[in-house]
C-alpha cells in the first residue's frame, strides 16, 4: 500500500502539475510523489515508460540497461542524444530524462537485469520490464508478487505490442463517482423558468474496490487445447482473411508468444540486417504456435512477418502510453486497472484489453 | 517467397517516400510534441510546424519537449531546437503564428503531402479543414480530454470532412439568466467576466451586468429608455473605489431585483450585501487541511477583502497602460482571476448558492480542460500509424478511432471505425454548398451578418458577399474599408428581403457558399438569426456537466462551452452499444451528452445521429 506523503505540495509542483491534478486530483498526486519506480529497458517503449512516468511526477526512477548505443538505437528513442555511440542506454538516457522533470530523482543504473540480487527490487513500488525475456519477466514477477510490488511487463515488435500487468492478489483503489442528487418534485406545475436555486450538484464520492491479479506464470500457462477455451467465442477478436473469419480466444497472445520464443531461442529480437534467417525462423515458430493453439497455418498473411521487426516509433508511444497510464493508476490507487493484457495491432488500429489465466 | 527490404520495421518504398515528402504539423502543444517525436522517429524528414502560441508553465506535465526555462518563449521554435538534438538530421521549419494567417494560401498548403492537426479549437479546425479540401491534400484530424481521444483521416471525396457533421454550438446563457436570475454557479462566473470586460475590458453590448428591465418575466411597467451610464464610465466617475463598486453591484443592483417581485415568487430571492456588515467578520486565515491554497473555499468576508484587493490593483493596471487602454482576461493573470473569483463568489452568496474554490472557478472560467501526457502520446502515435497508411496509398484502411477509458464490452479500449463518406448537404465540402438563415432583415446589421453569421457560425476568415440582385451589388468586400460605410446599415437597405440569396467567398479558403435568406419577425428572445435545418440548442438536462467546463471555442472567451466531450467535440459513440444500434436510435443531435469527458467517467459518449 503505497502511502501518501502527507505533505503539502509546493507552489511549483502545484502550476506544474496543475493540468493532471484536475484530472485525477490531489490525492493521487500525492501518491505519485510517493512512489519508486523501477524500469528495465530503454529501447524505444522503454523510453516513452520513462517519459510517461516522469512527467507524471513520481518520487524516483531507476533505469536500467545494460546494453549500449548502436546507431540504430540512436534513431530509435528520443532521450538518447546523437553521437552517443558505445555509452550504456540507460546512462546515455539519464540527462535528458532528468529535464524531463527536475522534480523526479532519475538515476541509471547499468548492471544487467539477471544478476540483481532479490533485495534489489524491494526498494520500489512498482516494477516495469520490457525488452526482457519470459523466464526472467515470470521470476521477476514471481519475487515482486510475494512482496506486493507492482508488475509490469511490455514489448513492441514491429506493428504490434502487448503489456502485462500483475497488481497482486488484491489490488485496493478508489473510482470517482458523481453524487446523484435528485431534485424535489413536489411542485409538478412549477413552468420552465421557475427553478429553485439547484444545489450544486458537482458531488463526487469515492467508492472503494479491489481487484485480484494472477502471476505471469499462470497468465501464460493457457491450455490452448482446452475445448472449453476454444468455444468461448463471443466477444473475442479474431483473425479474418477475405475467406473465413476465424475465432479464438488466444489470438491477441500470437504475437507476443512467437515474438518472445524467438527472444528466447536468439537472445535478441528480429533484426533487419539478418531480415532472411530471422523470417525463417519466425515462420518456423509461427507454425508451432498456430499448431499449438489448434489453427491452421494458411491463416495468417504469408507477409506476416514483415511487421514485426524493429520496434515502431508510433506503437511504442501506443504502448507506452496505456502502459505508462496503468503504473500511474496502480500507483495511485485509482480508476480500475485493465486486467490483465493489453494488446496494439498497429496495422488496424485496434487495441484489446483481455484476461489470461486462472478464472 | 518475394525479398523484402526493411529499414527498421518499414518497407523500403515506404521508408522511401517519408524520407522525402513534406508534412505540416498544426500545432505543439500536447498532441504536437507527441507528434513531432512520433513523425521525427518514424522516419519523416521534411516537417513544418506552426503554433501561434508561447510556452507556460502549465504546460510542462506533458509537452515533453519544453523545459522551465522555455516558459514564454515559442512553442514551435522550441520544440524544433529540442527534436534537433535527438535528431539533427530532421529538416524542420518552425513557425510563430496562426495558421490563419492569409500568408498559408492554398499553395502552401499543396505544398505538403499530408497535414496533421494538433489542435485545441474549433476555430482553426474548420479553417484548416477547408484549407486541406481547397488543396485537395489528406488531413489528420484528433483531438483529447482527460483520458479521452480520438483521431480520424479527412480526405476530400472519400470522406466526411470536419465539418459534414454539426457539432453542438457553445453554450450561451439567455442575458435574463445572467443579470437577473442566476441558478448555478456558472451564471454567476459569466456574470463576473463580462463584468471584468465591462469594468477593465472591451465593452460589449452583450455582455450587461446590470439588472436586465426587459426580462419579460419582470413585468416592469416603464420600459428601459432611460439612458444609462455605462459601467465603465461610472466606475470611473467613482475613481474605481472598491467600495462603491462593491455597494452598487452586490446591494444596490440586488435591492434593484428585488423590487421585480414577479421573478422570486417561485425562486429564493438574492440577499443583499452590505460592506461594513462583512468588514466585521473575520475571514479565515491560512490553509487548512490538506488541499492546495487554491482549493480553499473563503468565507464571505474573504472574498469582499479579495474582491477590493483585486478592483484596486486591475484600476492601477488599467491605469499604467494609458488613456483608452483595455484589459484582456486571462486565467493565468493573477488579479484578473482573483477578480473573477471573488465576484462570482459574492454573487453566489447572495443567491444562496455554495462558494467554490478558486481552483474550481479557474476551471469553469478559463475553460480548463486537463490533460495528461499519456492520452497525448497514444492519440499521436495512432496518428502516425493514419499517416503511414495514407503514405503506403492504403487510404481505404484509415479509420476514426477512438481511446476510451475503459475498455467497451467487446473489450476494445481502441476502437477503430470506418470511416464515412461525405454528407451530400455539407454546407462546406459539398460541390455547391448552400444554407438557409432565417432572421430579421430590418434589425440585422451588415456587420453582424459579416461578423456573428459569416465567420463566427460559418467559419470563415474573409468573407466577400454579393447580392443576387441581377445586379452584383457587392455588400461586404474583404478588402478593408471598401464597404466598412455598409457596416452600420440595414440588410433591407440593400433590398435584402425574404427569399434573397447572397453569394459568398472567402478567397483564402477558396470556399463559396450561397445563403438563402428568410426573413423572420419572430425570433427567440436573444437569438439574432437561425440556420435551418440545424437543430434548436436545448439547454442541458441536469447532469454532472453542469459547471464542469470544457472548451470546444476559444478557451478564454466568456461563454462556457455546452458539450461535455471537449476538445475534440465530435463523434460519440454510446457507451455499451453497438455501432448499428446507435444509427437506429432515437436520439437528435442536441440529445444533451450526460459524463462526456469528465474525470468521473469510464466513457461515456454518444453518437451523433445522421438524419
Amino acid at each position: 500500500m503505497i502511502e501518501k506523503e502527507d505533505s503539502i505540495i509546493s507552489e511549483e509542483e502545484a502550476a506544474q502539475y496543475d493540468r493532471q491534478i484536475r484530472l485525477w486530483g490531489l490525492d493521487a498526486q500525492k501518491r505519485l510523489r510517493g512512489s519508486r519506480v523501477l524500469l528495465v529497458g530503454l529501447r524505444g517503449l522503454g523510453a516513452e515508460v520513462a517519459k510517461n512516468l516522469i512527467l507524471a511526477g513520481v518520487k524516483g526512477l531507476t533505469m536500467l540497461d545494460h546494453e549500449l548505443v548502436t546507431e540504430e538505437s540512436s534513431r530509435a528513442q528520443f532521450l538518447i542524444p546523437v553521437n552517443n555511440q558505445g555509452q550504456n542506454r540507460a546512462q546515455a538516457s539519464l540527462e535528458r530524462a532528468q529535464y524531463l522533470n527536475p522534480m523526479v530523482e532519475v538515476k541509471a543504473d547499468t548492471d544487467r537485469v539477471e544478476t540483481k540480487p532479490d533485495e534489489f527490487f524491494l526498494q520500489f513500488e512498482a516494477v516495469c520490464l520490457t525488452g526482457c525475456s519470459r523466464d526472467l519477466m515470470v521470476r521477476v514477477d514471481q519475487l515482486c508478487f510475494e512482496h506486493n510490488i507492482k508488475v509490469f511487463c511490455g514489448d513492441v515488435f514491429g506493428y504490434h505490442g502487448y503489456m502485462f500487468s500483475d497488481l497482486g492478489q488484491e489490488h485496493n483503489y478508489v473510482e470517482e463517482k458523481p453524487k446523484v442528487v435528485k431534485p424535489k418534485t413536489e411542485e409538478s406545475n412549477d413552468g420552465p423558468e421557475a427553478k429553485k436555486t439547484k444545489i450544486d450538484s458537482n458531488e463526487t464520492t469515492m467508492i472503494k474496490k479491489t481487484a485480484c491479479f494472477c502471476s505471469l506464470k499462470l497468465a501464460l500457462e493457457v491450455d490452448w487445447t482446452n475445448e472449453k477455451a476454444k468455444s468461448s467465442l463471443k466477444h473475442t477478436p479474431h483473425f479474418s482473411t477475405t475467406q473465413s473469419i476465424v475465432f479464438s480466444p488466444f489470438v491477441p497472445l500470437f504475437f507476443p508468444t512467437v515474438l518472445l520464443k524467438f527472444r528466447t531461442d536468439k537472445g535478441r529480437d528480429p533484426h533487419p540486417e539478418s531480415f532472411e534467417a530471422d523470417a525463417m525462423l519466425l515462420r518456423q515458430i509461427r507454425d508451432d504456435v498456430l499448431e499449438a493453439m489448434g489453427l491452421s497455418s494458411d491463416l495468417l498473411p504469408h507477409d506476416f512477418v514483415s511487421y514485426c521487426f524493429s520496434e515502431m516509433a508510433p506503437v511504442c508511444a501506443v504502448v507506452g502510453g496505456v502502459l505508462g497510464q496503468e503504473v500511474v493508476k496502480a500507483l495511485s490507487q485509482r480508476d480500475a486497472p485493465h486486467k490483465n493484457f493489453f494488446f496494439f495491432d498497429g496495422m488496424k488500429g485496434s487495441g484489446v484489453v483481455d484476461y489470461f489465466g486462472p478464472k | 517467397m518475394v525479398t523484402l527490404q526493411l529499414v527498421g520495421s518499414l518497407r523500403k518504398e515506404l521508408a522511401d517516400s517519408l524520407s522525402t515528402c513534406r508534412v505540416l504539423v498544426v500545432g505543439a502543444g500536447g498532441i504536437g510534441c507527441e507528434l513531432l517525436k512520433n513523425v521525427v522517429l518514424t522516419g519523416f524528414k521534411n516537417i513544418e510546424v506552426i503554433d501561434l502560441d508561447i510556452i507556460d508553465v502549465s504546460n510542462l506535465n506533458r509537452q515533453f519537449l519544453f523545459q522551465k526555462k522555455h516558459v514564454g518563449k515559442s512553442k514551435a521554435q522550441v520544440a524544433k531546437e529540442t527534436v534537433l538534438q535527438f535528431c539533427p538530421t530532421a529538416n524542420i521549419t518552425a513557425y510563430h503564428d496562426s495558421i490563419m494567417n492569409p500568408d498559408y494560401n492554398v499553395e502552401f498548403f499543396r505544398n505538403f503531402m499530408l497535414v496533421m492537426n494538433a489542435l485545441d479549437n474549433r476555430v482553426a479546425r474548420n479553417h484548416v479543414n477547408r484549407m486541406c479540401l481547397a488543396a485537395d491534400i489528406p488531413l489528420i484530424e484528433s483531438g483529447t480530454a482527460g483520458y479521452l481521444g480520438q483521431v480520424t483521416v479527412i480526405k476530400k471525396g472519400l470522406t466526411e470532412c470536419y465539418e459534414c457533421q454539426p457539432k453542438p454550438t457553445q453554450k450561451t446563457f439567455p442575458g435574463c439568466t445572467i443579470r437577473n436570475t442566476p441558478s448555478e454557479p456558472i451564471h454567476c462566473i459569466v456574470w463576473a467576466k463580462y463584468l471584468f470586460n465591462q469594468l477593465f475590458g472591451e465593452e460589449d453590448a452583450d455582455q450587461e451586468v446590470s439588472p436586465d428591465t426587459a426580462d419579460p418575466e419582470s413585468c416592469v411597467l416603464w420600459d428601459g429608455d432611460i439612458k444609462r451610464v455605462s459601467t465603465k464610465d461610472w466606475a470611473r466617475s467613482t475613481g474605481y473605489d472598491p467600495v462603491k463598486l462593491f455597494n452598487k453591484l452586490f446591494k444596490d443592483d440586488i435591492q434593484y431585483l428585488l423590487t421585480m417581485d414577479k421573478l422570486w415568487k417561485k425562486r429564493k430571492a438574492p440577499l443583499p450585501l452590505d460592506w461594513l456588515e462583512h468588514q466585521k467578520l473575520t475571514c479565515p486565515q491560512g490553509v487548512t487541511g490538506t488541499g492546495l491554497k487554491d482549493q480553499q473555499v473563503l468565507g464571505v468576508a474573504g472574498y469582499c477583502q479579495l474582491f477590493s484587493r483585486s478592483v484596486e490593483t486591475l484600476h492601477f493596471m488599467l491605469v499604467d497602460k494609458g488613456d483608452g487602454a483595455e484589459l484582456v482576461w486571462d486565467k493565468d493573470d493573477p488579479p484578473a482571476m482573483d477578480f473573477v473569483t471573488a465576484a462570482a463568489n459574492l454573487r453566489m452568496y447572495i443567491f444562496s448558492m455554495n462558494m467554490k474554490s478558486r481552483f474550481d472557478i479557474k476551471s469553469m472560467a478559463g475553460n480548463i480542460i486537463p490533460a495528461i501526457a499519456t492520452t497525448n502520446a497514444v492519440i499521436a502515435g495512432l496518428i502516425v500509424l493514419e499517416a503511414l497508411k495514407i503514405l503506403s496509398g492504403d487510404v481505404k484502411q484509415c479509420r476514426t478511432i477512438f481511446l476510451n477509458k475503459q475498455p467497451n464490452p467487446r473489450k476494445k479500449l481502441l476502437v477503430p471505425c470506418a470511416l464515412d463518406p461525405p454528407s451530400a448537404n455539407c454546407y462546406v465540402c459539398a460541390s455547391k454548398p448552400e444554407v438557409t438563415v432565417k432572421l430579421n432583415v430590418h434589425k440585422t446589421l451588415v456587420l453582424a451578418l459579416q461578423d456573428k453569421i459569416l465567420k463566427e457560425k460559418f467559419g470563415m476568415v474573409a468573407p466577400d458577399v454579393q447580392i443576387e440582385d441581377g445586379k452584383g451589388t457587392i455588400l461586404i468586400s474583404s478588402e478593408e474599408g471598401e464597404t466598412e460605410a455598409n457596416n452600420c446599415k440595414f440588410l433591407s437597405d440593400f433590398a435584402i428581403r425574404n427569399g434573397s440569396r447572397l453569394q459568398v467567398d472567402d478567397f483564402l479558403q477558396d470556399y463559396t457558399l450561397l445563403v438563402n435568406v428568410i426573413h423572420c419577425e419572430n425570433l427567440e428572445k436573444d437569438v439574432e438569426f437561425e440556420v435551418v435545418g440545424d437543430a434548436p440548442d436545448k439547454a442541458p438536462t441536469r447532469s454532472q456537466e453542469e459547471g464542469k467546463n470544457v472548451a470546444n471555442g476559444n478557451k478564454d472567451s466568456s461563454e462556457p462551452s455546452t458539450s461535455s466531450e471537449g476538445e475534440q467535440n465530435w463523434h460519440f459513440l454510446i457507451y455499451n452499444c453497438n455501432l448499428a444500434k446507435i444509427k437506429q436510435s432515437s436520439l437528435t443531435p442536441t440529445t444533451t451528452v450526460t459524463n462526456g469527458i469528465n474525470k468521473h467517467t469510464q466513457c461515456v459518449q454518444i453518437r451523433e445521429v445522421r438524419q
